[in-house]
């Protein structure tokens, strides 16, 4: 890896309760690339997201962010210091606007923010004063990805952004994307389109049974490696 | 004419005081889910912070301030001890409000006796409206709670920290994620709910008689308005309690006080057997 960690998750493990979902993972994001990591259904992608953000506990395991140990750091704190989420399920706030999901995590309440992201997406700004819960799948998705991209955060994690998107704003998302990596902001994104992995992947890391199987840096031969080993 | 005055009049003032009880409860169990059961021993607490004032020759205003530093201080130390560890398990927080309830019930009987007291109007008199003499503080009352109903309305709907309990209140994990200590928030608003019931036992303690076991009465009276009305909405509260409340003051006025308290409670069950939600409901 070119730049020193913003992220290292070091023998992750954990789950739900007594279960284990996640068997010891260790993968890191440098600042400045994105590390997508893939996988079937089912084999705890989301569950290693959770325990990153910190909406699980691990059982073992650290996860150190800009060389501090936030590994039973609250969620909220891991927001705060600086590491944006968009989640899989249960993207926005259903029964907040538009304008609300964008904007109440942050005391000015402007939008301005989302300028740039708003001429990418532009059903968004028209729809500000809309209930979040009225929006199609693929546009909370949007709301969701626009939210976390917006929050002046040094690491930003997507669980499954393109998840009921249209392949034109897939691509929308990859190039913003790409320009947040641009400016030095670390991307930690669980995926199944191989399309957005190959679009923005600097490393990939590929999921079975709660445990990486399978790394891959650089973008040469990422898809047909991914691909074969998900059988696709 | 001036029985229709009357009896609206009594059915506004009815509605508005139900409404003043029931929104520390509203507050806490319709956004928080926690099934306060000591929310009526709150009130006690306000009413008996009007009683201390009293007592001390104090001007009744400051019965204020000293039960929201009481509510507020003890709501803090019951969320912090006991209902942070049982958010999202209703049955166990009914269990454990009950105990705290029977606590503050007893600590109140040994503190002030069990004997029946009164607190004296500030505001005696009648004020002629409408071409009949009613309660002077009756009416200041209904003021002061349409005033207090309409700053929480505007603040929730527009207020960030209104957002951020709306969005806590239905993702706590989103919310979290995108950085509010839904924790703290969760303790302001519980502390915020028990404060207002004790600001509603100062405002009716002139009103009512004051002992250590009238919470019992206001308890079942906010959950039978929670019923009615539903859960998590402003709309629900104001509905809800004029549907007790004028039920009550109507059937109370044609038969009896017990056929008032038949009346609610046939329409309570009725609602939980035919529109569990309530008339306004959050889901």
């Amino acid at each position: 890896m070119s730049a020193a960690p913003l992220l290292s998750i070091e023998n992750l493990t954990g789950g739900y309760g007594e279960i284990v979902i996640v068997t010891d993972m260790s993968l890191a994001v440098a600042a400045g690339e994105a590390l997508c990591v893939t996988g079937r259904n089912g084999v705890g992608k989301s569950t290693l997201v959770r325990l990153v953000t910190g909406a699980l506990k691990p059982a073992s395991g650290k996860v150190i962010f800009e060389g501090e140990d936030l590994t039973f750091a609250p969620a909220h704190g891991r927001a705060r210091q600086g590491m944006g989420y968009a989640p899989q399920e249960g993207v926005v706030f259903d029964t907040l606007s538009v304008a609300e999901n964008l904007t109440l995590h942050h005391s000015d309440r402007s939008l301005e923010r989302y300028r740039e992201l708003f001429a990418m997406f532009p059903r968004l700004p028209d729809r500000l004063g809309q209930r979040a819960g009225t929006l199609s799948g693929g546009e909370k998705k949007i709301l969701s990805f626009c939210r976390a991209l917006a929050e002046d955060t040094r690491l930003v994690i997507l669980d499954e952004p393109t998840e009921g998107v249209q392949p034109e704003n897939i691509a929308l998302m990859a190039e913003a994307i790409n320009s947040a990596k641009a400016v030095g902001r670390g991307f930690l994104i669980v995926e199944q389109n191989l399309s957005l992995v190959e679009a923005v992947a600097d490393h990939a890391a590929l999921m079975d049974h709660g445990e990486c199987i399978y790394t891959h840096s650089g973008t040469v031969n990422l898809r047909a490696e991914l691909s074969r080993r998900l059988k696709i | 004419m001036d029985l229709v005055v009357t009896y609206g009049l009594n059915f506004a003032y009815s509605t508005a005081t139900l409404g003043l009880i029931v929104l520390g409860l509203a507050v806490v169990f319709g956004l928080l889910g926690v099934m306060n059961m000591a929310h009526g021993e709150f009130v006690m607490l306000g009413a008996y912070s009007a009683l201390t004032v009293q007592q001390a020759g104090l001007p009744f205003l400051l019965a204020i301030p000293l039960a929201l530093i009481v509510c507020g201080a003890l709501g803090w130390l019951m969320e912090w001890s006991v209902i942070r560890h049982l958010y999202r398990r209703p049955f166990d927080t009914f269990l454990a409000t009950w105990g705290i309830a029977i606590l503050m019930r007893k600590g109140v009987e040994v503190t002030f006796g069990r004997e029946y007291q009164s607190v004296d109007q500030s505001l005696p008199g009648t004020v002629s409206l409408l071409g009949i003499d009613y309660p002077a503080y009756r009416l200041v009352l209904m003021a002061v709670i349409v005033v207090m109903f309409a700053a929480l309305f505007v603040w929730y709907q527009r207020s960030n920290t209104g957002a951020r309990i709306k969005a806590m209140v239905q993702n706590p994990d989103l919310a979290a994620a995108v950085g509010i200590n839904t924790a703290r928030l969760s303790r302001a608003t519980f502390v915020t709910g028990v404060a207002i019931a004790g600001l509603a036992g100062v405002l009716l303690a002139p009103l009512v008689r004051v002992e250590p076991y009238m919470g019992l009465d206001y308890l079942l009276s906010s959950f039978f308005i929670l019923v009615v009305g539903g859960l998590g909405t402003i709309e629900g509260l104001i509905t809800g309690s004029s549907i007790i409340g004028g039920a009550d003051v109507i059937i109370s006025a044609i038969f009896d006080k017990t056929a008032g308290y038949l009346g609610v409670l046939a329409i309570s069950i009725l609602f939980l057997w035919l529109r569990p939600d309530g008339i306004f409901s959050r889901r």
